[in-house]
């Protein structure tokens, strides 16, 4: 009989290395541990074994009991674990294949330029404010120091609904809007849409965008609109772009500046954009005309301030290299698509 | 304003170069367009004298010149001009010279025989006729003088120097001069400035009212009118050195009388005009408004109906020129007039401005007086044109002025504080080097203590104020100064206005689901909003026209964005781009009472075409931009009629109107030549801003299970589904947590015009595990509602 056990022993431990798969596992389970096991039998054989020996005998077949169980689990997870693998190498799938849903989207370069602005701006403690884009002559030049035929409306061809009224070309009435209606400090920017019978072709439209900043107090400085307008350029257009302010002329301020920035192509080395001189001309600012506050009601004895304009067109043209202002109105996917 | 560069260093030593030049008067406020030499592309050209001509062996018009250009040996030139000979004075084009419109002269071989260069016409050099003797005549152009072979012709031709065309500030109007841009020079680049003394000689009788009269009717459209009076006037040309130039400066030479008054112009700013005193009817000119309906017919030649808001010159009876804007045809200058008066004014800058506008004429000296002509210096300019007769000796200058205002009224002077303009500035500029720059400026200047008393120089009229001053000291001591510092003082909260946050969320939205941001002009055609199929009552047909429209396209502002967004929709269709989700965030425009400005409303239009989307999709995107506002959104079938009659919703929240979204019905559709099915919605966002809703506090989670019961209903093909799951979700209680459709069905057992929508209805309850009994209660509920409002059966 223990012959008999140690025989199956070797057996079972032989054919164990053998079985291909888990099912082939339990067969061999079942036919040598199972209920009519070959074990079983041997266990149910021992009620004709003499008496004393039954104990020994019992505990040799448990022992092998145990042994063929162990070495049966231990061959069922490295089954397990190869089918596993298996499965799993199967499973391979091209990564590669193009997408089924793929939702692109963008928001128009003009909205990306104005969100960088907005938050620039926001950051530096501006408030945003909207005005009509269909606006009284007032607003859009009398308050702002530009009387009727004042060859200063020369430069901005501004199209008329009638005497009185105008399609805004620019959009400083909301800020005379807020200086008649609103006590120092103030400190806002006016983003808008802004229109010129300007015909339109590759550097002009008849319909654009300004964001006009206004900052009033009682000790503002022009030292404090070039820290405002360096912080813009740095942040708009990166390290190292600086702004260079040129003496003008706007019925609005007095000193009045054009801003160059550095020009962000060659980093003022010099290039076809900015012509050669390392400057791009990007807005106009300065000191708020003290005519121009005491028509809008606030003393200019007491306080003071800067203002400031740009072309979001321009920027979104020089930010991005547009080639052409048309492309920022034909609305052509292709070309928004370039935007994220 | 072209500044030929000789002309200026007469008066201030500009001994930089012209583009370091131009670069300081950039960075103090003048901007420069370019530096170019008058004589364009001309180069290597000079004076030659032929030595001997003789006739070409192999050619009948050809001849062949020894030309003597002051080199070691003369150049041989063969030339086919017939008007050479032996003796002649010439421009020679050398080897490797260039003319005007890129010709680039080399030695080369002309039948055979070497040709060395090139002997030049007037034409070939364009030298206008006027500026050298006879340089229009055809052939080749004969010097007059015995100027040495081999000198520069751009010398001898008086091309020979630097223009700087210089973009003048609309405040600066005495910049368009060159003694003006002498004295900004001289103050930038802190040299002297001189400017000739005028000193007129006299000679004859008393010229006023002797031998002319001039009355002033209208003091306030002309503030200022000097003349003087010409006798015994020689008509010729003027010298070498004037041509020279007015050519330069882009006047073209006429004859002295009106070069002189053209010279005065360039150098003080102030347009002169010239009359021939005979041709002027009793000697009489008077300066009055034009008679309503008064005829005029200007030097051009055209005839124009005048009104009385025009100044015009008049003789005693019939307006001869209008004031500042064209001089009559009648006392113009000719070739034999005796005896002139110089005329020197200043008149109102609106009035010109409105009268040249109204009659469409713009001239030189318009321009002027529309940017500003300074009454204060019209005596000084007169009495120079007088000084030049004196000097060419065209003329005798009769003693006598008439001045209509020869007492100039009193200016006080500007007081500013120095810590002021530091304060204003940023830059703390010491006193003293403030006096040192306003007194270069030409001010007179007084500093004691914090006070300057500033006397603006006569030529400056734009300056009133402590500004004006901060101004001028720091253009000039240096815009470069200026620190870059932050606001002190009160902090301010920045951020986004309330309705770009909301097209801000409405945008974000849009983007996440792929759609393109577009922007469209705000005017459209009449045409497009004429053909909207909409009411005549209609809000959207109330549009704003603009009164000087860029063309009809662009006339009208729109009140609805859809025509722009159908526009795009086929710009895109056309350049092969099928899939299209687009939307646009903008105004439209509606016109109110005459006098009054629009009413506005900010609109949001999507629209989407191809393949992959339908009605759905684009509700969907609708939806989603609506949740980011938080509203109880309900959909109904109807919208406009250029919507598809069966695919057409409006979304209304609170009862109101917020969006309309539909198929573009397929006429309208092809209004923009569109033939494949398009998408659009239209969301007023104002109105949907008005009903945002905050973010609500959290609702904890569920602590019990939910239960699911399944439920199909056969309804009527035309019950919506939508209405349906209202009344379900009212039926059954606050314990229904949600409710889905996942089936409709169509069959013939159903029957003809019937459907079957099954719906997955979701129960939950906050306090307890729900029973059968709670959830048959509620079912048999919904099921009540449904057959009573729906007419709806359970299916089988």
């Amino acid at each position: 009989m223990q012959e008999q056990l140690k025989g199956i022993r070797d057996r079972v431990i032989q054919e164990l290395s053998q079985a291909k798969d888990t099912s082939a596992l339990e067969q061999l389970r079942v036919r040598v541990l199972g209920k009519k096991g070959e074990l079983t039998e041997i266990l149910r054989g021992m009620g004709k074994l003499p008496a004393e020996l039954r104990p020994q005998m019992g505990q040799m077949v448990n022992s092998v009991r145990e042994k063929l169980e162990e070495a049966i689990s231990a061959r069922q997870a490295e089954l397990k674990e190869a089918e596993k693998n298996a499965k799993l190498a199967r499973e391979v799938i091209d990564v590669t294949l193009p997408g089924k849903d793929r939702q692109a989207g963008s928001a128009h370069p003009i909205t990306l330029v104005l969100n960088d602005l907005l938050e620039i701006f926001s950051g530096l403690g501006f408030m945003s404010v909207e005005g009509p884009e269909i606006e009284y002559d007032r607003y859009n030049f009398e308050l702002l120091s530009v009387p009727k035929n004042h060859p200063a409306r020369d430069a901005q061809d501004t199209f008329y609904v009638d005497d009185n009224v105008v399609l805004r070309s620019q959009t400083s009435p909301v800020q005379a809007r807020v200086m008649t209606t609103q006590k120092p400090p103030i400190r806002i920017v006016s983003p808008g849409r802004v229109f010129r019978a300007d015909e339109l072709d590759a550097t002009h439209s008849p319909v654009f965008h300004q964001f006009e900043g206004l900052c009033i107090d009682e000790n503002i400085t022009m030292g404090d609109l070039k820290g405002t307008l360096d912080e813009f350029a740095r942040r708009m257009f990166g390290e190292g772009i600086k702004t260079r302010f040129r003496p003008s002329y706007f019925p609005f301020t007095e000193p009045s500046a054009e801003v160059d920035l550095t020009c962000a192509n060659c980093h003022g080395a010099g290039c076809r954009m900015c012509k050669g001189t390392g400057w791009i001309e990007v807005l106009g600012a300065g000191m708020v005309n003290p005519h121009v506050l005491e028509m809008c009601g606030i003393d200019p004895g007491k306080y003071q301030g800067f203002a400031f304009g740009m072309g979001l067109e321009r920027l979104a043209i020089i930010k991005y290299g547009i080639p052409d202002i048309r492309y920022l109105y034909e609305n052509d996917v292709r070309f928004l698509s370039q935007f994220r | 304003m072209k500044v030929p560069m000789k002309w200026l260093k007469e008066y201030t030593p500009v001994s930089l170069t012209p583009e370091e030049y131009a670069s300081r008067m950039i960075m103090t406020g003048t901007a420069v367009e370019e530096v170019a030499p008058v004589s364009g592309e001309i180069d290597n050209v000079v004076v030659g004298k032929l030595l001997s001509v003789e006739k070409h062996p192999d050619s009948d018009h050809l001849v062949i010149c020894q030309v003597d250009v002051g080199g070691e040996r003369p150049l041989q030139i063969v030339t086919g001009a017939p008007n050479v000979q032996a003796g002649d004075i010439v421009p020679v084009a050398l080897n490797d010279s260039h003319l005007p419109g890129g010709v680039h002269i080399k030695t080369g071989k002309l039948r055979g025989v070497l040709s060395e260069g090139m002997l030049c016409s007037g034409p070939e050099l364009e030298v206008p006729e006027g500026l050298y003797p006879h340089c229009g005549d055809k052939g080749i152009l004969q010097f007059r003088e015995e100027y040495a072979p081999g000198t520069d012709a751009r010398d001898v031709l008086g091309i020979h120097d630097d223009v700087i065309d210089l973009e003048i500030l609309a405040n600066r109007p005495d910049l368009l001069s060159v003694w003006g841009v002498a004295r900004e020079s001289a103050a930038v680049l802190g040299v002297q400035c001189t400017i000739p003394e005028i000193q007129v000689e006299e000679k004859g009788e008393e010229a006023f009212p002797a031998k002319a009269t001039v009355s002033v009717l209208d003091q306030e459209l002309c503030p200022r009118y000097c003349a003087r009076v010409i006798h015994n006037v020689k008509i010729g040309p003027s010298p070498m050195w004037m041509r020279e130039r007015l050519h330069a400066a882009g006047v073209r030479p006429i004859n002295n009388i009106v070069d002189i008054t053209n010279y005065v112009m360039l150098e003080t700013g102030h347009p002169m005009h010239a009359f021939d005193l005979s041709k002027v009817k009793e000697q009489a000119i008077v300066v009055r408004r034009a008679y309503p309906g008064e005829k005029l017919t200007t030097l051009d030649g055209k005839e124009y109906t005048l009104n009385d808001t025009m100044l015009v010159i008049a003789d005693k009876q019939n307006a001869t020129g209008l004031a500042g804007i064209m001089g009559g045809e009648e006392s113009e200058i000719t070739s034999d007039t005796a005896d002139v008066l110089f005329e020197c004014a200043a008149f109102d800058r609106a009035s010109i401005r409105v009268t040249s506008r109204t009659l469409g004429i713009r001239t030189e000296a318009s321009g002027r007086f529309e940017r500003g002509v300074n009454p204060d210096t019209a005596l000084d300019a007169v009495n120079r044109a007088c000084q030049l007769v004196n000097e060419l000796a065209c003329g005798e200058v009769l003693p006598g002025v008439y001045d209509s205002r020869p007492e100039a009224p009193a200016k006080a002077p500007i007081v500013a504080s120095v810590q002021r303009v530091a304060s204003l500035t940023g830059v703390q500029i010491p006193g003293e080097r403030m006096v040192e720059i306003l007194s270069g400026l030409g001010f007179g200047c007084q500093l004691s203590g914090d006070t300057l008393t500033c006397v603006r120089p006569v030529w400056r009229q734009d300056l009133d104020g402590e500004a004006d001053i901060a101004e001028e000291v720091l253009r000039l001591y240096g815009y470069d100064a200026l620190p870059s510092t932050l606001m002190t003082g009160v902090t301010m909260p920045g951020g986004r206005s309330e309705a770009q946050q909301a097209t801000d969320a409405a945008r974000a939205s849009l983007v996440a689901r792929g759609f393109y941001e577009t922007y469209s002009f705000s005017f459209v055609t009449p045409k497009w909003l004429a053909n909207l199929p909409v009411p005549e009552d209609d809000k959207r047909r109330r549009w704003v026209s603009i009164r000087n429209p860029l063309g009809e396209d662009t006339s009208v502002m729109r009140t609805t964005l859809v025509p722009s967004m159908l526009q795009n929709v086929a710009f895109n269709l056309s350049r092969g781009t099928q899939e299209l989700k687009l939307f646009e965030c903008s105004t439209a425009f509606f016109r109110q009472g005459a006098g009054e400005l629009a009413e506005e409303k900010p609109m949001l239009c999507i629209a989407m075409c191809g393949d992959k989307v339908d009605f759905y999709a684009l509700r969907d995107a609708v939806y989603a931009v609506l949740e980011r506002f938080g509203v109880k959104a309900t959909i109904s079938a109807g919208g406009d009629a250029y919507y598809h009659p069966g695919r057409k919703a409006i979304v209304t929240v609170r009862k109101e109107p917020v969006a309309q979204l539909g198929e573009i019905h397929p006429d309208y559709a092809a209004q923009f030549d569109i033939e494949t099915r398009v998408y659009v919605a239209e969301i007023d966002m104002e109105l949907l801003r008005a009903f945002r809703v905050a973010q609500p506090r959290v609702k904890p989670l569920p602590k019990y299970p939910a239960v699911t019961r399944d439920l199909a209903l056969v309804v009527s093909e035309e019950t919506g589904v939508g209405p349906l799951m209202d009344a379900i979700r009212k039926a059954a209680g606050h314990e229904l947590e949600r409710v889905e459709l996942f089936d409709v069905y169509r069959g013939v057992q159903l029957g003809l015009g019937k459907k079957s929508a099954a719906f997955s209805l979701v129960f939950r309850a906050a306090d307890r595990t729900m029973n059968e009994e709670d959830i048959s209660k509620a079912m048999s509920k919904v099921l009540d509602v449904c057959k009573k409002q729906f007419d709806a059966q359970l299916r089988a």
